[in-house]
């Protein structure tokens, strides 16, 4: 005993040492950069998002003196540990990143920014940032509480080379009665996903498929995303003004089963995708369309591995048509805010370094880099004119975008959001799976649905649906029972 | 062990033609088997590592190249510089090493009461046991919150301390086996010349059991590289490991950061090469000496 | 008993005294946790709503064993994959130890290149199996198209089947060299005498494997096993980063499952009520285990 405590004490005082010796900041000191030798620690959940911000961070040290440290904590353990820290009444973090669908059970530990844009004269040029974002992605309880980061909205991508090609054309017309154009409808993409699936619809020998998806649960539940963009436009709508879930209903059903019956048609692996792998499909000239986050549009542009350089389209989500109208509902995939913690000691700070990397400017820097995985947000981003010719033909991508946001369906943002989108999720990819038939997956959905709204709380959630209703109803969404059979 | 047909010299010329036939074949066998499983077991290393050498030109080619035709370090570069790779290499390495010293130095008594004196009884052994058996989730909350009363999260103190107690069951249970074989004798000699008990421990029986005690030592150097899910939840930006950035680049798919993503495997995997090298003669004769042993 | 000499010359407080460090640090890091763990597991703790937390009893208990079908299948998942990976491991291993045993020159540096995948984490077992494993950019993928054998792609992970058996092949992958280390060990020990004496007994070399290294690997063999089996039913990083339970369900284990009812839930007092149903079922499993295993010794002598 007595000749093994030494070592250990040892062992621990090494340990403080070298702690103690890391977290040594250096004092602030005065200067043209009024708030040099600060630090302000961010914290993200993944190395892209990481490196996103090192594109701002010269200039930010240049302007304000400060300087950058991003903490990145691995996606899948991201909000719970972050809450661990906010639940403890503190955090290490001054300015953090947030899926926006976690933002009821996370806005309460963010700093308001009124106060503040008040106090600091600060300008977010709130204008610039898009309607639809602007409405549904930045406040809790009615307040201002963070900076829009990632804009993710779905577009529809396809390769023109599979659909100009005459041979193509003639072969579609004579088996489906119509002419081979991009899709509007989701009839007409699966009728294009069964045409293109398994063989060379670009002249080529090798086999290919018939359209792109990621059907994998992870996140905040990839296949949840693609059903929707189907469900909304068959009338869906995720609850009643009750809260009893909507999801197994007609809609819903329709849109699984259309989603399991075409599931031969998509790559193998799908059921695993995440975001990345079917961009690299279609870059790579193997799935001829594909719905998709914004930020595809860049690695499409960039030559370096992309074979569709030129030569690819870009529009909205497909819709179904309804009395003679087609209604698109392209889905808001969740994004990222960005927010100042409420425990944060170095606040002023922090909102300096919001507003910075939210200037239209250093935005853009942001959402036009290839490599970022992030999509623009502000409507100057859609206008820029550097963007615009950032690869041949951005402006028709950064047009689709835009022509997008008017029909936009937001995620079901009430507390315990990201649970109900997951349990969904899963679900789904247990019916695309053959594991339960596709009314099983949805009823035993809704029945997890109804677990979650009880355990928290029936009043509560109803409270909180209430507003999102009303909000869904002033953006045009509205549940509409006949619409699942008369869709076309 | 090979030798069993050398032993027998009376048998006729075509009997010891067909034995070296046939043990020609075995040896053939034996080696193409080894060969198999050798290249089962170390091809996804060699995937890794030729993957995370390609540079941007082999990178995006496709269908992919199997040896990068220019082996780069860009990605390695991007990780020590971007990513931080370094300093959550040395954190990694610190930690290890220090809770491999730990461990090392609390289990050891602790075997040796059990050894020698069957200290607890079959209590204690059930209990390392069921510790053994219990999944990191069940620990990582209460941990967490007392770490925070007691603000051992974000050091290396509180790492160390957590990794040393969650290896003690396995290096006790080892070092259980090399004490049970410890001739009794040469310690009792030590003891009647006035040793006192650590003494003898320290003087005598370490020096002989010295290979199982690398054994164990590596192991928990290997044992806490390895943990991640602790790591992720007590770590900050000071203390993160290596584990901890390898997830970081496997969500929301990898393809953009590939490169990076097998660079950071490649370095993760690093100390158990070390490791086994260093262990060669060692790993099967200190699990020989170990537990598997009544 | 070989220790009897030694015990009669201890002091009292010696045993407990050598033991202290590692029982102090225990208690304090893992018993005094897991106490309150088990107090958490009787409230109803979300992160999501706040630290405040009602005492519900064992409502989560029960939940977790009548109500909660995911988990209760997830039970399932969870041996069908353990069943297979551990008479695989074991089979290999042996095999592999036994073909080591044959070999004289370059056996150590043979044994550790062969040991190294045991010393990987699961994390990056699995990344490197991912990269094996991909559609796109996979090692497999791409050996198969080069040499012709497949025209498209090939999908390790399309059905819940093959899902389950590339699980299952990485875990062999990752575990099998464990087997054949303790395997090997075990073979060692066994004394060349024995084997000499088959011999002149005139066993050939099956018989001499059938009846003398088999009996006396067994206990080898059980103890290797059941570590596997208790390291098998944690399984959770080839899950996580290979399958993520998918397609479906198909491949979500019970700490899989807890560690979506922490991690993306926030139900921790559930989560915590999950793991203790989870140790209680593996330890319950051990004893039957050990059980077996004495009761057969027993009744072979």
């Amino acid at each position: 005993m007595k000749r093994f405590r030494p070592a250990t004490c040892v062992a621990i005082l090494l340990a403080a040492l070298i702690t103690f010796g890391w977290l040594a900041v250096p004092d602030r000191a005065p200067g043209a950069r009024p708030y040099e030798g600060t630090t302000i620690r961010a914290v993200v959940n993944a190395e892209y998002v990481k490196y996103s911000l090192t594109l701002v961070e010269k200039d930010l040290y240049d302007t304000l003196g400060v300087k950058l440290e991003t903490e990145v904590i691995p996606a899948d353990a991201f909000v719970a540990k972050t809450l661990l820290e906010f639940n403890s009444g503190s955090s290490p973090w001054d300015l953090i990143m947030f899926g926006p669908s976690n933002m009821p059970d996370y806005g309460r530990h963010f700093e308001p920014l009124d106060p503040w844009i008040e106090k600091m004269k600060l300008n977010f040029h709130l204008d610039d940032i898009v309607d639809v974002f602007r409405k549904v992605m930045l406040r809790y309880n009615g307040k201002l509480v963070s900076m829009p980061y990632d804009g993710d909205i779905h577009i529809m991508y396809w390769n023109k080379v599979a659909f100009e090609r005459p041979d193509n054309q003639k072969k579609f017309k004579a088996k489906y009665g119509y002419d081979l154009k991009p899709p509007k409808t989701w009839k007409q993409w699966d009728d294009a996903a069964e045409f293109f699936h398994g063989w060379g619809w670009d002249g080529s020998p090798n086999k290919l498929f018939g359209a792109g998806a990621s059907y994998k649960p992870s996140g905040s539940g990839y296949s949840y995303h693609w059903w929707r963009e189907r469900f909304f436009a068959y009338g869906g709508n995720y609850f009643d003004a009750t809260m009893k879930p909507l999801i197994n209903t007609a809609a819903g059903l329709r849109a699984l089963e259309e989603m399991v019956r075409t599931m031969p048609y998509y790559p193998p692996g799908v059921l695993l995708f995440e975001s990345e792998e079917p961009k690299t499909m279609l870059v790579k000239g193997e799935v001829p369309m594909l719905c998709s986050w914004t930020s595809t549009g860049k690695r499409v542009g960039n030559p370096a591995e992309s074979v569709i350089v030129g030569k690819a389209g870009f529009g909205i989500v497909p819709g179904a048509e309804i009395d003679g109208k087609i209604v698109h509902r392209p889905p808001i995939t969740p994004g990222r805010g960005m927010a100042v913690s409420k425990y944060s000691k170095k606040k002023e700070a922090t909102m300096k370094v919001l507003e910075f990397i939210s200037l239209p400017e250093q935005s853009l820097k942001i959402v036009m880099d290839a490599k970022t995985i992030m999509d623009p947000w502000r409507v100057s981003h859609l206008r820029s004119e550097k963007f615009r010719k950032l690869f041949p033909d951005a402006d028709k991508y950064l047009d689709a975008i835009e022509q997008s946001f008017p029909f936009l369906v937001p995620d079901p943002v009430i507390p315990a959001a990201d649970e109900y989108q997951r349990k969904l999720s899963f679900e789904i990819t247990e019916a695309l799976a053959k594991r339960k038939s596709p009314k099983d997956a949805l009823d035993t959905a809704a029945k997890e649905w109804d677990k979650v709204t009880e355990r928290r709380g029936l009043e509560k959630q109803k409270a909180f649906w209430g507003e999102k209703l009303h909000e869904m109803k002033s953006l045009g969404i509205e549940y509409r029972p006949d619409w699942a059979a008369k869709a076309k | 062990m090979s030798t069993v047909a050398t032993a027998t010299p009376l048998v006729t010329v075509r009997r010891v033609n067909r034995h070296r036939v046939q043990r020609r074949l075995a040896g053939l066998l034996t080696y193409l088997g080894l060969a198999l499983a050798l290249a089962f077991f170390l091809g996804p290393f060699f995937w890794i590592v030729t993957t995370s050498l390609k540079g941007n030109e082999d990178f995006f080619a496709y269908p992919p190249v199997w040896i990068p035709s220019e082996p780069s370090l860009t990605h390695y570069g991007r990780l020590f510089t971007h990513s931080s790779g370094a300093r959550y290499f040395t954190n990694s390495l610190v930690i290890s090493s220090l809770s491999m010293f730990a461990a090392l130095v609390v289990s050891l008594p602790t075997a040796y009461s059990i050894a020698r004196w069957r200290f607890g009884g079959g209590f204690l052994s059930t209990l390392l046991l069921v510790l053994r058996m219990l999944p990191a989730i069940a620990l990582i909350i209460p941990v967490y919150l007392m770490y925070k009363l007691l603000g051992l999260t974000n050091t290396y103190l509180g790492l160390v301390a957590l990794y040393t107690v969650v290896y003690i069951p396995f290096a006790v249970w080892l070092l259980i086996g090399f004490l049970r074989d410890f001739p009794v004798e040469i310690e009792e000699a030590a003891l009647i010349d006035g040793c006192s008990r650590l003494r003898a421990l320290v003087r005598v029986v370490i020096p002989i059991i010295a290979p199982g005690l690398a054994v164990v030592a590596l192991f928990a150097f290997i044992a806490t590289w390895n943990e991640f899910l602790f790591a992720i939840v007590l770590t900050g930006i000071e203390t993160k490991t290596m584990m901890v950035l390898v997830t970081s680049f496997t969500t929301g798919g990898t393809d953009q950061f590939y490169g990076e993503a097998s660079a950071s495997v490649v370095l993760g995997v690093l100390p158990a090469f070390a490791v086994a090298f260093f262990l060669q003669r060692y790993l099967v004769k200190g699990l020989a000496l170990g537990g598997t042993k009544g | 008993m070989r220790g009897s000499a030694l015990a009669l010359k201890r002091k009292q407080w010696e045993p407990l005294a050598f033991a202290s460090p590692s029982l102090f640090l225990i208690t304090l890091i893992i018993v005094f946790p897991l106490g309150y763990s088990f107090y958490l597991s009787l409230l109803n703790f979300d992160l999501a709503v706040g630290p405040d937390a009602e005492f519900v009893g064992l409502r989560n208990y029960t939940e977790a064993l009548l109500r909660d079908e995911r988990f209760l299948g997830s039970i399932w998942n969870t041996a069908v994959i353990i069943v297979p990976s551990l008479a695989l491991e074991l089979l290999l291993g042996l095999l592999i130890a036994l073909l080591l045993s044959r070999v004289i020159h370059g056996r150590p540096i043979v044994t550790a290149l062969l040991a190294i995948p045991a010393m990987v984490s699961p994390v990056m077992a699995a990344m490197a199996w991912r990269m094996m494993f991909g559609v796109k950019f996979g090692a497999i993928n791409n050996l198969g198209r080069q040499l012709g054998i497949i025209d498209v792609y090939f999908d390790w992970f399309a059905t819940p089947f093959l899902s389950i058996v590339a699980v299952v092949l990485v875990e062999i992958w990752h575990n099998t060299p464990f087997m054949m280390l303790v395997l090997l060990a075990g073979l060692q020990s066994i004394p060349q005498e024995l084997y000499q004496a088959a011999k002149a007994d005139g066993a050939n070399a099956w018989q001499s494997f059938w009846f003398v290294t088999l009996p006396l690997l067994k206990f080898t063999m059980a103890v290797g096993v059941m570590i596997r089996m208790i390291d098998l039913t944690k399984i959770f990083g080839l899950i996580f980063i290979l399958t993520f339970g998918g397609p479906g369900g198909s491949t979500e284990t019970v700490a899989f499952n807890t560690y979506l009812v922490g991690f993306k839930d926030f139900r921790m007092s559930y989560a915590a009520a999950l793991s203790y149903v989870i140790v209680l079922g593996v330890l319950a499993l051990t004893l039957v285990f050990m059980w077996i295993s004495r009761h057969r010794e027993a009744r072979a002598a």
